[in-house]
């Protein structure tokens, strides 16, 4: 028997306990809003009996430690999608940006309000031009609208090139500041890992330091696929590409960028020098695009100009204008970046060589065979039409595109469903915690009335000497 | 499965998301009345959209191809017209003529020649709206004839300074045209000359000379001998001319029709592939609205419900 003194004791350990309950759902109500909280719960069980002429008699309650609502599978799901995410949105934006700086606009055929723009239209003035200079050669006022509608298509051109060559150029700093941030997080990681490894090894326990953790982890997951291993005393290992980058509490490796050639940026890891495969995350993202994507596009653009600037110029330099005069060129330069239109018809519209002989100036040959060009197919061009290739590497940008936007969605699907059931697991749930309060409460009140009895009965004790 | 207070918020937002992403899509199609107009939007229809915004292109390029062919064949059909009525003038002079028409007739009908050959050199060097030669071949800057003549100011010669070559442009893919009527070819192949003709003996400025010179001269048997016949000849050839001319004019309605025609199901497939269905699109649209003011008026009422409100 424990007597009244134990008793007391009992019931002080139990007023103890339901406070430490009551602590942990305080804590768990105030972070109820707290991104990557994990809800907390007292562990508690019966304290050490005591052994009795009439059996065990219980001693009360007793709390072990303070445990976290959490699932390992889950966390490492939610990583591996977060990096699958990463790479999908960074992969979206670049397209979205690519898809822009093509400039390709339909009309809307019933309103006519939106007039067509791009590489399209402008493709099909420039043969009209070519065609309304074959009905009436020494025209000038054709003339002038030929080299207007050139240049027009040189400009557009250039300024597609240039858009592709921005976006290009920004994939690379996206890269840069994303190998920036993963290195910040992964230092943040081996840090939290030394506090952690530290507070378990006093025999504590560090939940919010885990939490902070797996936030960083997720965090660094968004930029690349990580490898977390956990460990035996409390720390996780972290691995990227197949090289460790924190072993416990020391970052043992970093990210960095290295110019693989003409500015485009690859990732290895600083130390081992190894260059990293990245198979998932916003860098992979950015690279997938700038070297796939991207670089296709700003090829078959830039095929696209050599061929016309080849194609016309062949035909075109055989050409007289309206001064006898022949053998230039119609256009200059060598792709989209650098066309442009021979700078002497700019100023003197008859120096275009529309004819095929010289002082005919009624003669149209040249200029009927480089209107004749929009429906030649071009062996440089796949056997296509340059206005069907240009339709074709739109299309092609646009399934790439349709592709992604979809993939986007459903990885954002599968992120919210794992949320989902993360939050079923480790979120807060103010009614739980309420009707945990509400328990822990009513408990704190029975003890105390066991107190308030035990004094009672102490109190009966005392009187009976002063009787 | 256990419900956290943040999973409400988190769905939510999701979901909003979702509808207000939704909304902004019919939204687009709604203002822009298009379906698609990004490439990533409809890939195959963009592909398709460009092809035959090209196409629509050409085919109103080609009508204006026509448009301008025409011209060019009304105007060569005006002077062929003209030219046609001064031979048959001409041709009318040289059968009234006969061993006992007077020398005063025939000096009369000489100055008459003189006044026609005049007026058939204007013709034949007739300018389009533009100043451009349009007998003179591929020569269109400078007047294709021109004429030699004596003290008295009488045409004596008439030289052709134009070529051989004809203009030809496309009114449909693959499909060339000229609208031009060639001066003179004395070649023997390609396009019959209008003035000057081997393969049709049409001569014309020389044999209204030769008229001339043999009413001047009295020579009544040579014109009905070899005048007449001559100028018979010139005749058929600008029948000839007119004929061909009528061809072109009448190759150059029909194409237009089919390219009209064409331009028209252009507009029609473009219209099907890209314009949206207003009717359908703003009921899609009302529909989201209502998803969306639905979903926000029970996430409020759930979000503001908890245990709190009932206790105490």
């Amino acid at each position: 028997m424990i007597g009244l003194f134990g008793t007391l004791d009992l019931a002080s350990n139990s007023l103890s306990v339901q406070e430490e309950a009551m602590e942990v759902t305080g804590q768990n109500l105030a972070n109820v809003n707290t991104t990557g909280y994990t809800r907390q719960q007292l562990e508690v069980q019966a304290a050490t009996p005591l052994q009795t002429p009439i059996g065990q008699e219980g001693t009360g309650v007793e709390a072990t430690g303070i445990s976290q609502a959490t699932d390992a599978l889950l966390n490492s799901q939610i990583q591996a999608e977060n990096s699958v995410t990463g790479s999908l949105t960074a992969q979206q934006t670049a397209l979205q940006n690519t898809e822009t700086s093509l400039n390709e606009q339909i009309s809307n055929t019933s309103t006519g309000t939106a007039s067509p723009s791009g590489i399209t239209a402008d493709l099909a003035n420039l043969f009209g031009s070519f065609q309304s200079l074959s009905t009436d050669p020494s025209n000038l006022t054709d003339r002038q609208s030929l080299v207007a509608n050139a240049q027009q298509l040189a400009t557009e051109f250039n300024q597609v090139s240039s858009s592709l060559g921005s976006v290009n150029t920004q994939l690379n700093q996206s890269i840069q500041n994303d190998v920036t941030s993963s290195n910040q997080d992964l230092t943040q990681i081996a840090s939290l890992n030394q506090q952690i490894i530290e507070a378990q090894g006093d025999g504590g326990s560090a939940n919010d330091l885990e939490d902070e953790r797996e936030q960083a982890i997720e965090n660094l997951s968004n930029y690349v696929n990580v490898t977390a291993t956990a460990q035996s005393n409390g720390g996780v290992n972290i691995g990227i590409g197949g090289v460790t980058m924190v072993s416990g509490g020391t970052a043992t490796d970093s990210l960095e960028t290295y110019d693989a050639g003409g500015g485009q940026l690859q990732i290895q890891a600083q130390n081992a020098g190894t260059h990293l495969t990245l198979s998932s995350g916003s860098i992979e993202g950015d690279i997938t695009v700038r070297d796939g994507a991207l670089a296709t596009l700003q090829t078959s653009v830039n095929t696209l100009a050599s061929q016309l600037i080849t194609q016309v110029n062949g035909i075109y330099s055989s050409g007289y204008d309206l001064n006898g005069n022949t053998g230039a060129d119609f256009f200059t330069g060598t792709d989209a970046s650098n066309i442009g239109v021979n700078s002497a018809l700019a100023n003197d519209p008859g120096a275009v060589q529309a004819s095929g002989t010289a002082g005919a100036t009624g003669d149209n040959s040249v200029a009927l065979k480089l209107a004749q060009l929009a429906n030649t197919n071009i062996p440089g061009l796949s056997n296509q039409t340059f206005s069907q290739s240009w339709a074709q590497t739109v299309g092609d940008l646009g399934y790439t595109v349709s592709e992604v936007n979809q993939q986007v969605t459903n990885s954002a699907s599968a992120n919210q469903m794992l949320s989902n059931q993360r939050q079923s697991v480790s979120g807060v749930s103010i009614d739980q915690e309420m009707t945990n309060l509400m328990q822990y409460e009513k408990s704190y009140e029975a003890s105390a009335q066991i107190v308030t009895s035990l004094n009672q009965m102490l109190q009966t004790i005392v009187d009976m000497d002063d009787t | 499965m256990r419900v956290s207070s943040s999973s409400f918020p988190d769905s939510f937002i999701y979901e909003t998301n979702q509808l207000q992403n939704q909304q902004n899509t019919l939204q687009t199609e709604a203002s822009t009345g298009l379906t698609f107009t990004t490439p990533g939007d409809n890939p195959a229809g963009m592909t398709q959209a460009l092809e035959l915004q090209a196409d629509s292109s050409e085919t109103t390029q080609y009508q204006n191809n026509i448009t301008q062919l025409t011209n060019s064949a009304t105007t060569s059909y005006d002077a062929l017209n003209g030219l046609q009525t001064l031979i048959s003038q001409a041709s009318t002079i040289a059968a009234g003529v006969d061993s006992t028409t007077s020398t005063q007739q025939l000096n009369s009908d000489a100055t008459e020649i003189g006044g026609i050959i005049q007026q058939a050199l204007q013709l034949a060097n007739t300018q389009d709206s533009n100043g451009n030669y349009i007998f003179g071949g591929t020569n269109v800057s400078s007047p294709p004839f021109v004429a030699s003549t004596d003290a008295d100011g009488n045409v004596t010669g008439v030289t052709y300074q134009g070529n051989t070559s004809v203009a030809s442009s496309e009114i449909a893919p693959g499909v060339t045209v000229s609208a031009q009527t060639l001066g003179a070819n004395t070649t023997g192949t390609g396009p019959r000359g209008l003035i000057t003709d081997t393969r049709s003996g049409a001569d014309l400025f020389n044999h209204l000379i030769s008229l001339q010179n043999d009413l001047t001269s009295g020579n009544a048997s040579a014109v009905t001998s070899t005048d007449v016949p001559n100028l018979s000849k010139d005749e058929a050839n600008i029948a000839y001319q007119v004929g061909s001319n009528g061809v072109v004019q009448s190759t150059l309605t029909n194409t237009n029709d089919v390219a009209t025609q064409q331009a028209t199901n252009l507009t029609t497939q473009m219209s099907n592939l890209t314009d949206a269905n207003l009717s359908t699109t703003l009921t899609q649209l009302q529909q989201t609205e209502t998803s969306y003011q639905a979903a926000l008026e029970s996430g409020v009422q759930v979000m503001q419900i908890s245990l709190v409100d009932f206790l105490y």
